[in-house]
């Protein structure tokens, strides 16, 4: 009866917190609340080892910000297939390495230097955020909600320098561009 | 000269200071003459420093049902 009792207190507690540091990381629902439930789980089998060094909920985002991890980690694996799509980021530029016409970035008409404090303009974001590949969305993420550096996103996703700067650099002209339609310019 | 395509790629890398003196010199005569990458350099920056907030705007929340099914899963392994 008592685990009953914990259950819920996890869940009722925890369980939105958990789902929105999850949400814009992974930004899918069905993903996020998979990994939430994965996270309890695994919580709720290991509970004998935790030591209470750090506190529950603390305890709770290690065991998610590892799942999120591994999650990313399944995508790199898929590393071949994003690198050769044709339409990733040559398409915005022509035979000599210029803009393509049809890819010519237009002037937002904004002040480039305020700050955009508009949720449209993230729900936006995340809407362009769901045509990159899993794996973009992996590198661009861990590069602007997590703070993390090349480096350290190449070792915990095991890439390449060179791989690393191919998926950001596209992962950028394809938002730049989505944002530039569905934003600023409609 | 360098290209758009490699202007915008060294604009990238220019956030983490990942450009060599020489390549930060070619950038900077790319730009001084490329309207389009100029653009691209100041809505770069305009991304790189509003994702970082997006977590503010995350107002959802699993719904009742989800959390029940999730209580029930737990209280099965016991």
């Amino acid at each position: 009866m008592s685990s009953q009792l914990d259950a819920d207190k996890w869940v009722n507690e925890y369980g939105d917190m958990l789902y929105r540091f999850a949400l814009p990381r992974v930004n899918d629902k069905e993903v996020a609340k998979d990994l939430v439930q994965e996270t309890f789980l695994a919580a709720w089998r290991n509970y004998d080892n935790y030591k209470g060094e750090i506190s529950e909920k603390n305890w709770l985002f290690t065991i998610l910000k590892n799942k999120i991890i591994d999650y990313y980690r399944k995508a790199s694996t898929r590393l071949t297939e994003s690198l050769s799509g044709a339409d990733d980021g040559d398409s915005f530029f022509d035979e000599d390495s210029h803009w393509a016409k049809r890819a010519y970035p237009q002037d937002w008409n904004i002040d480039y230097n305020q700050p955009i404090e508009r949720k449209e303009f993230y729900e936006v974001l995340n809407k362009c955020r769901q045509k990159l590949k899993d794996i973009q969305n992996a590198v661009f993420t861990m590069k602007y909600l997590d703070g993390l550096d090349s480096e350290q996103i190449c070792k915990e996703l095991n890439l390449t320098a060179s791989n690393y700067w191919v998926l950001i650099h596209r992962a950028k002209l394809q938002l730049r561009s989505c944002l530039e339609k569905n934003w600023f310019t409609s | 000269m360098i290209s758009c395509k490699e202007a915008t790629d060294f604009i990238t890398k220019k956030e983490e200071s990942k450009l060599s003196l020489w390549q930060c010199f070619q950038l900077w005569k790319h730009l001084a003459v490329c309207t389009f990458c100029r653009l691209f350099a100041k809505q770069n920056n305009i991304l790189a420093k509003n994702t970082p907030h997006l977590h503010k705007y995350i107002e959802d929340s699993l719904s009742a049902a989800e959390k029940q099914s999730m209580v029930e899963v737990l209280s099965g392994l016991h």
